[in-house]
């Protein structure tokens, strides 16, 4: 019963809003501004002005990248704009290469350098990643100032040559300037796609929420490589061009302070759109000139601007603009057609008895604390099986160790025959184990309807194949919750139980062959919960396997076919309903033991 | 006049609604237990009475003087101690130490008041003096709990918070916590208790309240709440969900 | 060998004034969980109040430095104010980013203030050392070991021994538990920033002498306290310490056996290999793990 999708539909729903005259008139622009220089008689001036503001805005734009959507801090971008520029110094200069060749190095060279610093992302976040690429970039000035030999030091590098193709020279300055514009502009462009592509909204489930990205199935450190190299490749681009345009650059540009620079411009401008690091780029550059009597000044300004910037204007200038104009202008939600229904992994018919999940002697200590103790426990195929305990019983403990988050101390994991004991969250995911958590934990910055994206983007998901496929079945699993109409929302405006049912769509829109739920009931009023038992109830009328933790005893016995009851991290039953909930000792951990105490 | 009273109370994280309505009080000198099962919102009450939330609506007052818009520090200044859950012991700091600081909200009290005090603490609390220069982390579940609650008592509060003391702790121990509790009201401290064992808190209790996802579903004495099918019910289910 | 020993000594003093500013850092980030990357300019500060007040205005050394660390001190509270406060709540990266701001506002405007070129702050005591055997003591190096063991033990027994160090170490350890206990969290969290603003203004001034004083002497200093303390365990006070000596010494032999202009890279190059393979540290506990 495949639906009839209208034709509008088959565009991913990011585009359909781009209306094909907005596209247009961007294309317009660009053309404009890059044959502005060349017909245009700029002075020498505002021929250097503009040169420095389009090639630090191709660094800048890195950026965006890697702290715009990755959400990494990068102070190294200077670092990779001197090693663009210092390859075509050199590479010109002293080696006599042609400036394409020399520019294709140095992009090269400053890619490699951000795959490197990349790599540290492996153990470390946060400050120590920031420390990271701080001494990165320390090492490369000093290796600038001091490697004579290669480099000619403080005095830096004079006579570097602008590119000749077939003939053409691009000697001239307005001509130069053209081609600095036109690359900007084609960084711009990707950039933007990329945002709205596989790969964007890998790095943006990085940045919002980095464990439910992995357990989603995104590959969080190979992301943020990528996202390095990325970034230290549009700078090396820029240094490049920069070293074209001025013919003479020397070491105390690249330094510390320009990175700062360079982060001050995407900041003020919006760190998260390459039009807004642009803008911020072009205003930095124009308004210290603007602003001559700050002219000794300017940097302290750009210190105390960050601060500000920080405390009072998070998302820069483009992200108010951005703000506002959805006020003002919000996109219109074309309708969706009939969406083929939601296939979902059943052994409904076939094996229906064995285990797709076993646990063997599972342990995990926390100190001298044992949190989970020597459990076992077997999820039958086709079941919904539930995991139950009072506070402090292990479950959420246990629920972490079978996702991946923590390694156990002793025992092992069993999933479709498979030892995964050992696997890391996103490898877990591509095997098939899909998860939702405790307290929702959507990607807040993406659209409802993205966020399920990133769920069927799920490695070794089969059924989803290319970009309107993956629409489709992510479409097909929000229409399975009921969620149809609040797919164009942002998750925050959404209520609680709508943001815990669009976090089980994303799962399901994986196509797991287990669905485990940590607490689903768990902050849902009464009606909310209702709900869910209807969900619950549906996906076990289709067959899917699922393990459920939760507290709700009304909302466990309503769907679980077989009960597994922990206490002090120890299972203390384990069977059908009936039978467990009448179990005296399953009774007494949660009541207290029956017998009386002292009663008043 | 009632020491703590509440009313109409509302909690809201975001979009979640964690306390709809909830009116209580607790009169000087009793043991009132609040139960629940978790996710129900006894925790979150304890916190705000504390000062750590601030509600959305309703109020709050403690001997007549209202509390909702107060910090924390005020709050216990004002004779309102919160023994949290999982106890949260100073871990870096010995035993003793945690104790003398549990009286920083007596700005009047000096160094030496406070250490004699500390002195007495462990009087009253044998089981911890072996333990008294020894790290906080160190200590066994019961032993940082039993920890925890002479800390709390070191504010000299007329009104003592205890958040669920029985959480991850063996059953022989809970009951000495508990004999610990009742002793505390002998000493004319009021407590209002938060517990997931129903049996132990109605056992010391003279009144009970009972919260479902936010919402006082029954209250009256221990006999009364233990024999109400609602009990069971928030806890083992057994009742149909309502549409 | 004799050599060496010189070395030892030099490396030490220089080792000391690390761990001075190391310290600030780490005693900010055990009460905050937040890392100041302003920390060196506080030192910096120090050192050219000490040039202002000492060299312009001729005031004798010990009442320039009273003057120094009690206006230091204040700064530490307005700092605190105005970065830290605003946006304690963010998570991490507002306020590094933050704190990065603090400092090029810091740099830029004493260079606005004082213009570019480095200034000398000529040694505290008029003789300049003395010899034993073939180590020669620098009488201001020997100043700086000396306070340097004077600040340690002291501030080892003002967080040991006295409540209001304890009342730092509760906040420090659990905020809201001690906000819970009736202690003043947000005054805790000033007063940190406030010690930590007054021990880096000190390292500042000790190290003048030794030093060009100059804008940028406070962000080299801070990046190598930076990794002194990641090299003792982030996080661990004797940690700070131990790093910074090691570092100095580390840095110190570097740039006399390996090369001089390269010797600001070693301690970059260790900081890296720390990260890598021992994120820890020597004395920290594992890099924590999310849940």
């Amino acid at each position: 019963m495949s639906g009839v999708v209208s034709s509008e539909a088959h565009k991913p729903a990011t585009e359909r809003r781009t209306n094909h005259g907005r596209g247009f008139l961007i294309v317009l622009i660009a053309a404009i501004t890059v044959v502005v220089p060349l017909l245009l008689p700029l002075t020498a001036y505002d021929l250097n002005l503009s040169m420095q503001a389009a090639t630090y805005a191709v660094a800048v734009v890195g950026l965006t990248i890697v702290l715009g959507y990755t959400g990494q801090i990068n102070l190294a971008q200077a670092a990779f704009f001197g090693l663009g520029a210092y390859s075509v110094a050199l590479g010109t200069v002293s080696f006599g290469l042609p400036f394409w060749l020399a520019l294709f190095a140095g992009i090269a060279i400053a890619s490699i350098a951000g795959v490197v610093l990349g790599l540290t992302s492996l153990r470390l976040g946060g400050h120590y990643l920031a420390m990271v690429t701080i001494s990165f970039q320390q090492i490369l000035t000093l290796v600038l100032t001091n490697w004579i030999l290669l480099t000619r030091g403080p005095d830096g590098i004079w006579g570097i040559a602008r590119p000749i193709v077939f003939g053409f020279s691009f000697a001239d300055g307005g001509t130069y300037l053209a081609l600095c514009v036109g690359a900007l502009w084609m960084v711009g462009f990707c950039v933007e796609r990329l945002k709205h592509s596989k790969l964007g909204r890998a790095m943006q489930a990085v940045r919002d929420n980095e464990l439910a990205a992995g357990v989603v199935g995104v590959d969080t450190y190979r992301t943020k490589v990528i996202a390095f190299t990325l970034c230290a490749l549009l700078g090396g681009l820029g240094g490049g061009l920069f070293a074209g345009g001025f013919t003479y650059i020397s070491p105390d540009q690249f330094s510390f302070a320009e990175s700062v620079v360079f982060l001050t411009m995407a900041l003020l401008g919006g760190v998260r759109s390459p039009f807004g690091t642009t803008l911020g780029a072009a205003l930095l550059i124009l308004l210290p000139e603007w602003l001559r009597f700050l002219k000794t000044t300017y940097l302290a300004v750009y210190g105390g601007a960050v601060i500000l910037l920080m405390v009072f204007m998070p998302e820069g200038i483009w992200g108010l603009l951005e703000t506002l104009r959805k006020q003002v202008w919000p996109p219109a939600v074309l309708p969706v057609g009939r969406v083929a229904p939601l296939p979902l992994i059943t052994w409904v018919g076939r094996e229906t008895d064995s285990a797709i999940l076993e646990i063997n002697h599972l342990s995990k200590h926390f100190g001298g604390l044992k949190a989970v103790d020597e459990v076992e426990l077997s999820v039958r195929r086709n079941t919904v099986h539930a995991l139950v305990g009072p506070n402090g019983s292990g479950k959420t403990t246990l629920l972490n160790v079978l996702s991946g988050i923590y390694k156990p101390a002793k025992g092992r994991l069993l999933f479709d025959g498979q030892d995964v004991t050992g696997l890391l969250p996103h490898e877990r995911a591509k095997r098939g184990i899909g998860r939702t958590f405790q307290t929702v934990r959507l990607f807040t910055s993406m659209s409802v309807l993205e966020n399920i994206i990133v769920g069927a983007e799920r490695p070794g998901n089969e059924v989803a194949a290319g970009s309107t496929g993956v629409e489709q079945h992510a479409l097909a699993a929000l229409d399975f919750v009921r969620l149809t109409e609040l797919r164009e929302q942002t998750v925050q405006s959404l209520s609680y139980g709508h943001q815990r049912l669009a976090e089980i769509a994303r799962a399901l829109a994986g196509n797991p062959k287990l669905l485990l739920l940590d607490e689903p009931g768990a902050g849902l009023n009464t009606v909310e919960k209702g709900e869910l038992v209807q969900l619950l109830k549906r996906l076990k009328v289709h067959g899917l396997t699922v393990l459920v933790i939760d507290h709700d005893m009304n909302l466990v016995e309503q769907v679980a076919d077989r009960i597994t009851v922990l206490n002090f991290g120890r299972r203390i039953a384990d069977g059908p309903p009936a039978e467990v909930l009448r179990n005296p000792e399953v009774m007494a951990a949660y009541l207290g033991n029956v017998k009386t105490h002292g009663a008043p | 006049m009632a020491l703590l009273e509440l009313k109409n109370i509302v909690i809201a994280y975001g979009k979640v609604e964690a306390l709809k309505g909830l009116t209580l009080r607790v009169e000087q000198g009793e043991i009132v237990a609040l139960l629940g099962s978790n996710g129900a919102g006894k925790s979150t009450t304890l916190r705000t009475i504390s000062g750590l939330i601030r509600p959305l609506s309703g109020t709050m007052h403690f001997l007549g003087q209202s509390i909702d818009r107060l910090s924390p520090e005020a709050i216990v200044k004002l004779g309102v101690a919160h023994v949290p859950e999982r106890r949260r012991v100073f871990p870096g700091l010995t035993v003793r130490e945690n104790i003398v600081l549990g009286g920083s909200n007596r700005a009047q009290a000096s160094r030496r008041e406070l250490e004699s005090d500390a002195e007495r603490m462990f009087a009253a609390f044998p089981e911890l003096k072996p333990f008294a220069n020894a790290l906080g982390w160190k200590l066994s579940g019961g032993q940082q709990q039993m920890l925890a609650i002479a800390r709390g008592l070191m504010a000299q509060p007329k009104l003592l918070l205890l958040d669920e003391p029985s959480l991850g702790l063996a059953p022989l121990i809970v009951q000495q916590v508990f004999q610990v509790i009742a002793g505390i009201r002998a000493q004319g401290t009021t407590v209002l208790l938060v517990e997931q064992n129903a049996h132990m808190a109605l056992s010391i209790g003279d009144r009970g309240y009972v919260l479902e996802t936010g919402r006082l579903v029954a209250e009256g004495t221990p006999e009364a709440l233990w024999n109400d099918d609602e009990l069971r019910a928030a806890y083992l289910g057994g009742r149909k969900m309502v549409r | 060998m004799g050599m060496a020993l010189q070395l030892l000594f030099t490396g030490l003093g220089l080792g000391s004034i690390y761990a001075l500013v190391a310290l600030g850092f780490v005693l900010i980030y055990r009460a905050t969980n937040v890392v100041n990357f302003a920390q060196g300019d506080f030192a910096m500060l120090g050192a050219f109040s000490m040039v202002v007040l000492c060299v312009d205005l001729e005031l004798p050394y010990w009442l320039g430095i009273l003057i120094t660390l009690a206006a230091m001190l204040v700064f530490g509270a307005l700092f605190n104010s105005a970065v830290y406060y605003p946006l304690r709540n963010r998570g991490f990266q507002p306020v590094i980013i933050s704190t990065i701001g603090a400092s090029i506002l810091l740099e830029n405007g004493v260079l606005a203030a004082y213009g570019p070129r480095p200034q000398t702050l000529p040694g505290f005591f008029s003789f300049p050392g003395f010899n034993v055997g073939p180590i020669f003591f620098d009488s201001q190096y020997l100043l700086i070991l000396g306070v340097t063991v004077v600040m340690v033990t002291l501030q080892y027994f003002f967080f040991e021994r006295t409540l209001l160090g304890k009342k730092m170490q509760a906040t420090s350890q659990d905020k809201e538990m001690a906000s819970l206990l009736g202690i003043p969290v947000a005054l805790m969290i000033m007063l940190t920033f406030m010690y930590s603003s007054a021990l880096g203004a000190l390292a500042g001034i000790l190290v003048a002498p030794i030093l060009f004083v100059s804008v940028g002497m406070g962000s080299s200093i801070a990046l190598k306290a930076f990794a002194a303390s990641i090299i003792g365990g982030f996080g661990d006070v004797t940690g700070a310490i131990v790093g910074g000596l090691a570092l100095g010494v580390v840095e110190t032999f570097g740039a006399a056996y390996i090369s001089v202009p390269y010797k600001d890279a070693f301690a970059f190059i260790v900081l890296v290999l720390f990260l890598l393979f021992r994120p820890q540290g020597l004395f920290g506990e594992k890099v924590a793990e999310k849940a």
